[in-house]
């Protein structure tokens, strides 16, 4: 696969409506380029049409995680766009003319990919018959003694290959072959393009970001682990917020289960307990981290403290493992 | 008619032998000896010490630690191990590393401070009263080197019917053991 070439930035993050809290991304370059360069991972939520039921391959769109969403808007790659106003805005104002104009270019590329379906296939019959030949040609005396017909077949299955596949997609040049020249064109096919309206111009982008709400405590975790190079992934198949990768998760296990808690908020032991005989189950630490605050009752975790805003907070972290014995 | 009690059990006659310090409140102090009980008596280890102190601060400790030298090691840095594996060297030829033990309740309730406060007081190995008198195990040479993967403190939890159970906590992001 080619490298994704970066977007123009800031790219907008499209958060379904103003009620429906969820982060979606549906352009691919832009998801294969922030797992690349950003270690940004979300999770592919699309599946068919048709056939929702599958869920095991999804694709477009991709859902991120709020946090991954905050912290895209706070280094400025990114920013939130609602996504239901904007798709009403770019229905109502798009003209008739480039409704059809995205339609027929639609209907060019069903056409395109149908053509080169077709000579992808014709080739794929004639390197077959190539092959068959190859294998019949040592035993020539006992078909020349059988009849002389394919003596005469053989020179046109020969060049044909080679002269067809050079011709057919440009002109149609007569061939020697006459069902090839007198071919229907190829029914267009039916294709379903990404996004519902044609590729818009980026939606107007306002200078004071909105934040993606997220839970200090966690985000804080996050940000942490996200700076030292981790992936993260959400949680919940191992009962944590965040599957903490050392590398992308393609090639890596993930090390940690990590959990976000306020500096003074109570954890249960038994979840201690819990959570680290289940981590090293699963070959994992269990990760629990936090905000470092000073005072008695600094903060109480309501809002983000001032530090946490300029990213100077000190986040600590304590790894468990089960002691085996 | 005298009712005869049964002869106290060793846990108790522990407990009752001591009398905890003025710093500590009862409970950690007796929670501590219970585990230090544990300890020697099921997990076979040896100069076990309670710390009513911090050994760098000198100052009281907000509840009891307890230092002592496991049978084997309790914790290997997978780093550590790959070298060991690479150098051919068996587990019983390295020294065993003295461990922090911290005694808790699993009914209580601990907080991200908490830990912070108890990592805060140690240094990364406890301090060894019968240090240089050791039983003649050496740690040779390849693998020779610093304790790994930073302070660490193993986090005893007594259940209600006095099982202990032991997770080794650490001081920032460890990578996990591949076991």
């Amino acid at each position: 696969m080619t490298a994704p070439t970066a977007p123009s930035l800031p790219f907008p993050v499209f958060q379904v409506s103003a009620k429906v809290v969820r982060y979606l991304l549906y352009d691919i370059n832009v998801v294969t380029w922030l797992r690349k360069n950003h270690n940004i991972l979300g999770v592919l939520i699309g599946t068919l049409p048709q056939i929702p039921q599958q869920n095991v391959f999804l694709g477009l769109p991709l859902e991120l995680q709020p946090e991954e969403a905050r912290l895209l808007v706070e280094k400025g790659l990114a920013y939130l766009m609602n996504d239901l106003q904007w798709h009403e805005y770019q229905s109502a104002s798009t003209t008739a003319q480039q409704k059809e104009a995205f339609k027929e270019n639609i209907k060019q590329e069903g056409a395109r990919i149908a053509k080169d379906f077709e000579s992808n296939k014709k080739n794929r019959t004639q390197k077959a018959l190539k092959q068959i030949q190859g294998k019949t040609t040592p035993t020539p005396t006992q078909r020349s003694s059988a009849s002389p017909g394919p003596k005469k077949e053989e020179p046109t299955l020969e060049e044909s290959p080679s002269s067809s596949v050079l011709t057919q997609a440009t002109t149609p040049t007569p061939s020697p072959e006459p069902s090839q020249a007198f071919a229907p064109q190829p029914k267009p096919w039916t294709i379903t393009p990404t996004t519902t309206y044609p590729p818009p111009s980026p939606p107007p982008h306002t200078s004071a970001p909105d934040l993606p709400t997220v839970n200090p405590a966690s985000y804080a975790l996050f940000k942490h682990l996200h700076n030292r190079g981790y992936f993260l992934a959400p949680g919940i198949r191992f009962g944590c917020q965040f599957s903490v990768y050392p590398g992308d998760p393609l090639r890596f296990h993930s090390h940690f289960l990590a959990m976000g808690a306020d500096w003074d908020e109570e954890i249960d032991l038994l979840d201690l307990v819990g959570g680290g005989r289940l981590g090293t189950g699963v070959k994992k630490g269990w990760l629990i981290g936090g905000v470092e605050r000073d005072g008695r009752e600094g903060g109480g975790g309501g809002e983000l403290g001032e530090g946490e805003r300029k990213g100077t907070a000190r986040v600590r972290t304590f790894c468990i493992e089960w002691g085996g014995m | 008619m005298t009712a005869v009690m049964p002869a106290p059990s060793a846990l108790t006659a522990l407990i009752s032998s001591h009398s905890p310090p003025s710093t500590l409140s009862p409970h950690h102090y007796n929670l501590a000896l219970q585990i230090l009980h544990n300890l020697q008596y099921q997990h076979s280890w040896t100069s076990l010490h309670i710390h009513t102190h911090a050994p760098l601060t000198k100052t009281p400790l907000p509840r009891p630690l307890i230092s002592g030298l496991p049978p084997k090691r309790i914790y290997v840095h997978p780093d550590q191990q790959i070298e060991e594996l690479k150098a051919g060297v068996n587990d019983d030829e390295v020294d065993v590393e003295r461990e922090w033990v911290l005694p808790t309740h699993v009914l209580e309730k601990w907080s991200l401070r908490k830990f912070a406060e108890v990592f805060d007081g140690v240094e990364e190995e406890p301090p060894d009263d019968e240090k240089g008198q050791g039983d003649g195990m050496q740690i040779r040479d390849e693998v020779k080197g610093r304790r790994r993967g930073g302070k660490r403190v193993l986090l005893a939890t007594l259940g209600d019917d006095s099982t202990v159970v032991y997770y080794v906590v650490h001081d920032g992001i460890v990578k996990p053991r591949q076991n």
